[in-house]
This record gives structure tokens, C-alpha cells and sequence, in this order.
């Protein structure tokens, strides 16, 4: 069962409550919600807020992707699992992303919503612009994707 | 009927790259929303084109339009590109009108 979306902050906020009624079920034993949020500090200089730009329909397909994979590659086949990735201006403290996994056992869940994470970093298309006190803005450097040259 | 006079100046090898050229639109987004203020950037390229020309068709770009600035240029070299949901590999040839976009180093959560 696979909630994802990604949701345009002037609309709506990012919601743990939503994820927590996608998620929750008699079926599953252990639940994980993991949150990021816009800290007011990186690489020595003083954050304001951080803008987020994604490719929609490839950050979904990739979120689709590592859901799947999580039955191949981790042998979990019983879960819940919701993601959401704002995008648009985030103020300090603001949620940016909502992985909330349900599983059978702790174990599991506690795989699962790590691997969701790391995998998102690593693949999924979004882009942040931090934004400084002094008026200035900078597009953080990211990890080239992988690919194949030829 | 008598030629209009600049129909005289255009040689056979010069219509011949006219007919020979194709549009593609680059869809921008992360860091390459900084090479332009529109969402996207239209270029000229010749029939048959893969992604390692358009590639160097966006360098030359950046060097008309930002002097070379070096950040864009590392950011054109180290970014992927996607065609219709799929990211396609520099070999891939561009049809005509085709909107491809440019995926640069990502890092998001």
C-alpha cells in the first residue's frame, strides 16, 4: 500500500496526521514516521528558509520505484508506506518530507524507512535553493544522477 | 518573374542548414532555472542531434549569453537528462519539437 504526492506549499502543508490515517492498520505492529524540516543552519552560514523544486512525474515514479524494490531487495512485502515532498518556499522549521512506514515488526520498519530515505536523497529529482540573511540565495550542489553515458 | 534580390545572396549550402535544423525545448529546473528567466530555453539543433550535442549547443548558449560562467558550466556537464519520464543517455536522438529536460545534480529531503 503506497501513498505519494508532492505538495505545492502555497496550497497545503505536509500533514503527520495524514500520514498516520494511510498508514495505520491491525495488520502492522510497528510504525516509523520520519520528518525533515528547514534547519536555520548549513555550512557555516545563517539559513532563512530553503525553496524546493522537483520534476513531479520523475520524483514520483522514483518514490514508486524504491517502494517496489523494498520487496525485492528487502524481502518486506507486508507495508504501509506514505511519502510526501513539499515544494515551493519553506520557512525554519517547516516540514519538507513525511515518510511514515508501517510494517509487521520494528525491525522492519526501521529498514524500510531508512532505505526510503537514503534512496530519495540519492535518486529522486528535487532541488533546494537556500536562502541567506543577507538577502542572498544559493542553489545547494547535490549528487550528480546516475546514469547510463551510452 | 525576377528574384527578389536577397534570394540571390543564399547559397545552396546555406538553405541546405536551414531545412537541416530542428527545435528542441529544454524543460529547466534546480540550479539550471538560473540560465534563463522563462521555465525553459529553445534551441536550434540539427537533424539528428543526440543529448552530447545538445549538451554543447547549451554550453555555447551559457558563452554567448553568460560569458562561460563556470558554475553553469560544471552544472551542464555533471546533469542528466529526461525524455517523457525516463532518463535517457547522451546517444539518445532528439526528434523534432521534442522537450527534454535537464536534470541537474539533485539533493532533496
Amino acid at each position: 500500500m503506497l501513498h505519494t504526492k508532492i505538495k505545492n506549499i502555497k496550497d497545503r502543508k505536509l500533514s503527520i496526521v495524514e500520514a498516520e490515517k494511510f498508514i495505520s492498520s491491525s495488520d502492522f505492529g510497528a510504525s516509523i514516521f520520519f520528518s525533515g524540516t528547514v534547519r536555520n543552519q548549513n555550512n557555516n552560514k545563517s539559513v532563512i528558509g530553503i525553496t524546493y523544486d522537483s520534476h513531479d512525474s520523475l520524483v514520483i515514479k522514483s518514490f514508486e520505484e524504491i517502494y517496489n524494490e523494498a520487496d525485492k531487495k528487502l524481502g518486506i512485502k507486508d507495508k504501509a508506506v506514505f511519502i510526501e515532498h513539499a515544494k515551493g518556499y519553506l520557512n525554519l522549521g517547516e516540514v519538507s518530507i513525511i515518510i511514515a512506514v508501517a510494517c509487521k515488526h520494528r525491525d522492519e520498519a526501521y529498514i524500510l524507512s531508512r532505505y526510503i530515505i537514503e534512496e530519495i536523497k540519492k535518486r529522486s529529482p528535487i532541488w533546494k535553493k537556500e536562502h541567506y540573511q543577507n538577502n542572498e540565495a544559493d542553489w545547494l550542489k547535490g549528487n550528480p544522477i546516475q546514469y547510463e553515458k551510452n | 518573374m525576377e528574384k527578389p534580390r536577397w534570394a540571390s545572396r543564399i547559397s545552396k549550402r546555406t538553405i541546405l542548414v536551414i531545412i537541416n535544423l530542428m527545435k528542441v525545448i529544454i524543460e529547466l529546473f534546480g540550479a539550471s532555472r538560473d540560465f534563463s528567466d522563462q521555465n525553459s530555453l529553445e534551441l536550434d539543433i540539427e537533424n539528428g542531434s543526440s543529448i552530447k550535442d545538445v549538451r554543447n549547443k547549451i554550453l555555447d548558449y551559457l558563452d554567448i549569453n553568460f560569458k562561460g560562467n563556470e558554475n553553469f558550466i560544471k552544472i551542464v556537464n555533471s546533469s542528466a537528462f529526461c525524455s517523457n519520464d525516463n532518463i535517457i543517455s547522451d546517444n539518445y536522438k532528439i526528434t523534432n519539437n521534442e522537450k527534454i529536460a535537464i536534470i541537474p545534480p539533485i539533493g532533496g529531503g
